[in-house]
């Protein structure tokens, strides 16, 4: 093998990394020296292959999937730079849906926060009189949740059947939400509570099964 | 260093994006990550070899991206900026993987994706299905940059793909200008070495 100074002359030749004084030496080398020429034509036929068949740009497989997790990070990670803030105020925060943080009562809020979801995850037509439920998910499978519009409290009701009894003292508190923002592009939904913070975002992993990022403290 | 893509007429610009996205639309954001994403994930597959592997890594040069938006003064063009942030994902990766040492006829990591009709092909030999074989030709192309150390597969891949200089090599992996064309000459050896049979001419 040459010296590294003849190895670097070839391949900043073969790179077009010479100025003009180099580049006029260095081809009247290869003129003289067959040997070297002969590399030089290997070497440029080598990367000449190399560029052909290494595209610069590729097909990203499921690339709207691709996308669309992007966009669902981002907003898990927007809700747990809110939660860490949050976890570092005052107890008002933690009591705001400590129910959820109890493990009996885990089932209840997911099925809860499914519902709530597919109600404001409702096509735009603003009808305050009614709550349009499109479907609930359950992820026990002994709970059954139906739902009704009370006309009264202007609100939906939630019924929960089968589930552990719930003691007679337990403070049950919801979640208040004000507003929702829908993605269409990444089908998901965010729910805003009175004062802008996001709630909960709803989306859909691979398989099509609900995916929640709540506001809520871990554990 | 690698430029943003070319603009049609009417589209919005990166810098208009860009700006949008720092101030936390993720709409605008999500633009650029389908503006980008083909040259993105071809850099981390060329890089790794590895199609699950290089479309998480593309995902994660974005989200990095993301987050160090509102760091990102437009002293450079977005998709440099972003180049070099997957660049450094994806590197890292491989280190962690220790997918080095002289990786070079790692039979173990390539062995499963060779061809069953990718035997030599003699330059200059009349092979009638010209398709096929240019196909053939690429398969052994990429299998011998598979079996390329890291440090070599990767200077490989920054001029031959990216095109770009020796300068911005030597900013981007970091290491000197002399190491970048030391790898570049030696990468090319070893790959001309595996690949003889078809850029090999006789005096």
């Amino acid at each position: 093998m040459k010296p590294p100074s003849e190895d670097h002359d070839l391949i900043r030749w073969l790179d077009g990394e010479m100025n003009d004084t180099e580049l006029a030496a260095f081809e009247a080398r290869l003129k003289d020296d067959p040997v070297l020429a002969k590399e030089a034509d290997d070497l440029r036929a080598l990367s000449a292959g190399i560029r052909d068949h290494l595209p610069a740009e590729m097909k990203v497989p499921h690339a709207d999937f691709f996308n669309s997790q992007i966009q669902v990070r981002i907003a898990q990670m927007d809700l747990d730079e809110i939660r860490q803030k949050q976890t570092g105020a005052t107890s008002l925060a933690d009591s705001f849906l400590a129910w959820m943080r109890k493990p009996w009562f885990a089932t209840a809020g997911a099925v809860a926060l499914a519902v709530l979801g597919l109600v404001w995850m409702r096509p735009h037509t603003q009808d305050t009189a009614h709550s349009l439920i499109l479907s609930s998910y359950t992820p026990g499978l002994g709970v059954e949740a139906s739902t009704y519009h009370d006309n009264e409290a202007d609100a939906t009701v939630l019924m929960l059947d089968g589930l552990e009894e719930v003691p007679a003292d337990r403070k049950i508190s919801g979640i208040s939400v004000h507003r929702s923002e829908t993605e269409p592009e990444i089908a998901a939904t965010t729910l805003f509570d009175a004062a802008g913070s996001p709630l909960l975002v709803i989306s859909r992993d691979a398989v099509g099964h609900p995916l929640f990022l709540t506001n809520t403290p871990r554990g | 260093m690698p430029s943003s893509a070319s603009t049609d007429p009417g589209e919005v610009s990166d810098i208009d994006l860009v700006k949008r996205s720092q101030a936390g639309d993720t709409r605008a954001f999500d633009t650029l990550v389908t503006k980008y994403r083909g040259r993105i994930y071809a850099m981390t597959y060329h890089l790794i070899q590895n199609e699950t592997e290089a479309w998480d890594l593309a995902q994660e040069a974005f989200i990095k991206a993301w987050r160090a938006l509102p760091n990102f003064k437009q002293d450079a063009a977005f998709y440099t900026w972003l180049y070099r942030i997957a660049h450094n994902v994806t590197y890292d990766w491989l280190r962690k993987k220790k997918v080095q040492g002289d990786g070079e006829f790692d039979d173990e990591r390539t062995e499963h994706r060779v061809a069953a009709g990718a035997e030599a092909t003699p330059k200059g030999d009349a092979t009638p299905d010209t398709a096929m074989r240019n196909a053939e030709l690429g398969q052994r192309i990429q299998e011998a940059i598979a079996r390329l150390s890291p440090e070599h597969r990767q200077v490989i891949i920054l001029r031959e793909v990216e095109g770009l200089a020796y300068e911005e090599i030597a900013a981007l992996v970091p290491c000197s200008l002399g190491t970048v064309m030391s790898r570049l000459f030696y990468a090319r050896k070893k790959l001309q070495e595996q690949l003889k049979d078809v850029y090999e001419t006789t005096l």
